[in-house]
């Protein structure tokens, strides 16, 4: 890079030119002095042959410079004198800039967390993640977890992978000093770290044989669990903590900075997979990750097909489990983030965010406009002094970067506030809060970009416009009030039209993604959510081992819960209400089996005979279930009505026998004794799936939640709950004890900031435009003062100039808005193929949203227009 | 650029290749090369003795010369230049390309002659 070299040098070029000069002159003086001159007289000679000293030396000095560089910084210079010299343009076109720029960058933070993360380890694109890809509906079926018997197959294959990790999340109770904690962690194969080639902070990763039962009593902490519990301390490792009421020793502890995205284990303990994980029923277990290493030299294209293959050779040989079950492989980064499904909400934000910006460079635009009219003059005298109209466009478009760099400057430090707030925002779920979002050198270097993008966008038509100065007319023009304003301000009108039309067009998208998550998240979901305390509790086996033990435990807890006061009900179930769940086949007695019987799937729920009543679902028809279904009883399940419309097209199910799961060793068939009303599938959907409630007594569950009907708020209970249980058993931790609502609220997780998020930024949106509108209609009464005052001396009423000024920005409205209406059509559709489960429609919003926006322009044109209303006749005559 | 081009003597080159030519012989400071060009050429060409400066620097720039630390006759510190080796190749280029030059030039007006 010569050129480097030379700017570097170039100090110590000047001072070898001054000294060459200065002796060359010396050295003349000397020798006319020798030949008989006068030193003064030899100084005038010297000099008067040698020609313009400063001038040669600056020639001289010129060589090493760069032309262009040199005078786009006089151009800078200057540029910061203009606008030195009128603060108010400049603090509004900076803080506009500013605003967008700000809101922009703040946005592309969390591009940069969730759709750029940093990935752990060495060579974290040389990781692909393998998953099942399920063929029932299902949310992300296509990285859906893998079963331990296809995990020990795909891993087996050498020809693709050289090396296959596995990882399943787990909740358990760790038990230091005093009360045992829920946590989450992972159990994982023993190569896991290897595979990301992570090191540990402190002792070692697992190794080889870590595995093996007897063994594999081992546990590696994570930073955040090391850093709060054991405060950081490096001889925790060797230690025996209690996890799940089993001793297990520390052995390293992870480093803070591994981490998949917004997947965050607080400690990992190895995988062993038993008997039972490896025997043919268990296929349809599927709850491992998969991560692994290719074979040197395969590409992913290759082992994509290769495990195509094997899904189709499973399918082949194990028809009852892997029917239509496939495979995928993705890289580790596009599997993090799209497993996280951010994607699309960032996408409508980030474009959100853009046309804020576009809106705020239109404003500025106008601003710069307005200015160039009162510039002509100036322009003219430059172009008729020989600048070129390069030159001036140049000139002009500094100035816009000048702006644009200092908006970007502001813009900044408003992003900095940006990701404070959203840091703040951002904390309804484990997954998101755990990913930092920071303002990094992706986020600068993006706000570097945008600066200029800006620049351009803002400056560059006022430039053109400007510069297509006439300079007879221009210089002979003298009044102040007729020349060029027409042209000017029909771009203007152009520009203002834009805006209205993209701030309508925001307005819309913002309203109908916050109104369908709105209804969405107060539709009725089939039961009363309000006084309802929960709970889960996994029952761990080195205490519940057997299903009697695991049946007992609820039958005792069931009483105890119902005596707290303020509970007027307990019940036991496998899963909430409307938060998803276990999805099985059916079979129907009597129905002859047919293929079609797995696309026959029902939601599969267990519960204990007080579900029904304690969470308000309504009984239709027959009953619901009684202390004397057991396990010694017969078998009878509960179904929902839309169980009865779909499969039964609503004929009477009561009596009929069913058959859950059909892949059983011995078919084992239920009673249907009862209809209950339906319940959502989930408090995201506005789907309802048909389905199946079994008693808890008749198939118990190791793991469950506790649900509580209350007569006070709900979370005030916890702590007698907690005691409740822990009076059963004290090691035994309570997960998740929360109020039904704050589940649905967990589950919405960040439909609430999401929405909030785009309504703000519709607002900016239209206050922006607003902006536009009313600096439009201001500029253009100014420049009319002399018109309107001739009018009012003709005899005009001040109503009907109000009304002309007012007419002027309503049909600038109009037509915007009409544009922006008519981009908006494809709105709905648009969203409801991006969020699933979600339905937009935009039959009352378009109407509000019209409305609204025009009432919005029409009051940014009635300041100004009643300002021209009040002008004073002879003022405004006498101005000449 | 365009500056420096109508203060070059003679025509465009000419001033480029007397500096070339000079500091063949020997490397030499600003007066000297002044100097020499003046004593060899018997005063017919006239420099304007500061634009060799601009030339000199063009040269520097452009690697034909290198210059140095130095003492002039007076004992007092300069800059002295010197020829490098892509002068030296520049130096014959422009010799053998100005010798056409002159060689078409004076056909020409041999021509006219007749």
């Amino acid at each position: 890079m010569p050129w480097l070299g030379e700017f570097f040098s170039r100090r110590r070029r000047y001072t070898d030119i001054s000294i060459s000069i200065q002796e060359h002159l010396e050295e003349k003086i000397d020798e006319l002095v020798d030949a008989g001159m006068s030193r003064g007289e030899a100084t005038r000679a010297a000099r008067r042959e040698f020609g313009n000293v400063a001038a040669l030396q600056e020639r001289s000095r010129e060589v090493w410079q760069w032309p262009t560089m040199e005078s786009i910084w006089a151009d800078t210079r200057f540029a910061l004198r203009q606008l030195r010299k009128s603060p108010g343009f400049t603090a509004t076109a900076v803080l506009t800039l500013a605003l967008g720029i700000g809101v922009n960058a703040t946005m592309f933070s969390l591009v940069s967390a969730f759709l750029m993360p940093r990935l752990p380890g060495r060579d974290p694109q040389g990781v692909v993640a393998v998953s099942s890809v399920n063929p029932n509906q299902s949310y992300q079926p296509d990285v859906y977890a893998v079963s331990a018997l296809n995990y020990l197959a795909w891993r087996a294959d050498t020809r693709v992978f050289a090396d296959m990790a596995a990882d399943a999340g787990r909740t358990g109770s760790l038990a230091g000093q005093g009360q045992p904690e829920a946590i989450r962690y992972a159990t994982v194969s023993p190569n896991y770290f290897g595979i990301f080639g992570v090191s540990p902070m402190v002792g070692r990763t697992f190794v080889e044989g870590d595995d093996t039962p007897g063994r594999n009593h081992v546990m590696i902490l994570s930073y955040g669990l090391w850093k709060s519990h054991y405060s950081g301390d490096p001889a925790v490792v060797g230690r025996t903590l209690r996890l799940n009421r089993e001793d297990y020793t520390v052995v390293g502890v992870m480093r803070e900075d591994f981490r998949l995205l917004g997947y965050t284990p607080q400690l990992w303990v190895p995988l062993t997979l038993s008997a039972a994980d490896t025997s043919p029923l268990s296929r349809k277990d599927r709850y491992l990750f998969l991560f692994a290493r290719l074979a040197p030299g395969v590409t992913l294209q290759q082992v994509r097909a290769e495990m195509n293959t094997l899904a189709h050779q499973s399918q082949h040989d194990f028809p009852d489990t892997e029917k239509r079950w496939g495979a995928s492989v993705r890289t580790l980064p596009d599997y993090l983030v799209y497993e996280f499904d951010i994607r699309n909400s960032l996408y409508v934000i980030m474009a959100m965010v853009a046309f804020v910006l576009l809106i705020a460079c239109v404003n500025v635009a106008g601003l710069l406009l307005t200015r160039g009219a009162g510039r002509q003059k100036e322009l003219a005298i430059r172009v008729s002094l020989g600048a070129s109209r390069s030159r001036v466009v140049r000139q002009l478009l500094t100035e816009g970067v000048v702006i644009a760099l200092a908006g970007g400057a502001v813009g900044l430090f408003l992003a900095v506030l940006g990701i404070r707030i959203l840091r703040a925002a951002l904390t309804f779920n484990v997954a998101i809060s755990s990913v930092p979002v920071s303002l990094d050198r992706r986020v600068l270097i993006y706000a570097l970009c945008i600066s200029l993008a800006s620049a351009l966008l803002s400056s560059l038509a006022p430039a053109l416009k400007a510069s297509h100065t006439q300079i007879d007319t221009d210089l002979k023009s003298e009044s102040r009030t007729s020349s060029g304003g027409r042209a000017h301000s029909r771009l203007r009108a152009v520009l203002v039209g834009g805006e209205i039309a993209i701030a309508l067009f925001l307005l819309m998208a913002s309203s109908l993604i916050a109104y369908g998550i709105y209804r969405l998240d107060h539709q009725s979901l089939g039961f009363r959510q309000d006084h309802l305390l929960t709970a889960s509790i996994v029952l761990d086996h080195a205490r519940y081992s057997s299903a009697s033990q695991q049946l007992q435990f609820v039958r005792d807890l069931i009483p105890s819960l119902e005596q707290i006061p303020g509970v007027e009900n307990a019940a036991v179930t496998s899963d909430l209400p409307a938060s998803g769940g276990n999805k099985v086949s059916i079979r129907v007695q009597g129905e002859p089996s047919s293929p079609n019987d797995e696309l026959r799937n029902v939601l599969n729920v267990e519960t204990t005979p007080t579900y029904f009543r304690v969470v308000g679902v309504p009984l239709q028809r027959g009953r619901t279930f009684t202390d004397a279904d057991d396990d010694k009883a017969s078998r009878v399940v509960v179904v929902n009505e839309e169980f009865v419309q779909r499969y039964f097209q609503g004929h009477d199910v009561l009596g009929k026998q069913i058959q859950l799961d059909g892949q059983n060793a011995t078919p084992i068939w239920s009673e249907v004794v009862g209809v209950v009303s339906n319940v959502k599938y989930s408090s995201e959907a506005a789907r309802v799936d048909p389905e199946v409630y079994q008693p808890l007594f008749q198939k118990p569950v190791a793991s469950f939640s506790i649900m509580l009907r209350t007569s006070v708020d709900p979370n005030s209970l916890i702590p007698e709950l907690r005691h409740a249980v822990s009076e059963l058993d004290p090691d035994l931790p309570l997960l998740r004890a929360m109020s039904m609502d704050g589940v649905i609220e967990v589950q919405h997780n960040g439909d609430p900031v999401f929405s909030r998020m785009l309504g703000i930024f519709a607002i900016l949106a239209l206050v922006l435009a607003s902006i536009g509108i009313y600096g439009l209609i201001a500029f253009s009464v100014l420049q009319r003062t002399h018109e309107i005052g001739i009018r009012l001396a003709l005899g005009a009423k001040r109503s009907d100039i109000s009304w002309m000024i007012l007419r002027e920005g309503l049909r600038i409205a109009v037509i915007g808005s009409s544009i922006g209406m008519v981009i908006a059509i494809p709105l709905p559709r648009l969203f409801n193929s991006m969020f699933t489960g979600f339905h937009f429609d935009a039959f009352n919003i378009f109407p509000t949203v019209l409305t609204a926006t025009l009432l919005v322009a029409a009051f940014a044109t009635w300041v100004p227009a009643r300002r021209a209303a009040r002008v004073d006749a002879t003022a405004a005559l006498r101005n000449e | 650029m365009a500056k420096s081009l109508e203060h070059r003597d003679l025509f465009p080159g000419a001033l480029e290749l007397m500096i070339l030519h000079s500091l063949r012989l020997k490397p030499m400071h600003g007066y000297a090369l002044v100097k020499h060009i003046r004593q060899v050429s018997d005063d017919l060409l006239q420099v304007e003795e500061g634009s060799l400066y601009p030339a000199v620097q063009r040269m520097l720039k452009e690697g034909l010369l290198e210059s140095e630390a130095g003492v002039s006759a007076k004992g007092r510190p300069t800059r002295i230049y010197r020829l490098t080796k892509a002068g030296r190749r520049r130096l014959e280029q422009e010799v053998s390309s100005f010798e056409r030059m002159f060689a078409g030039i004076t056909r020409v007006l041999s021509i006219v002659k007749v």
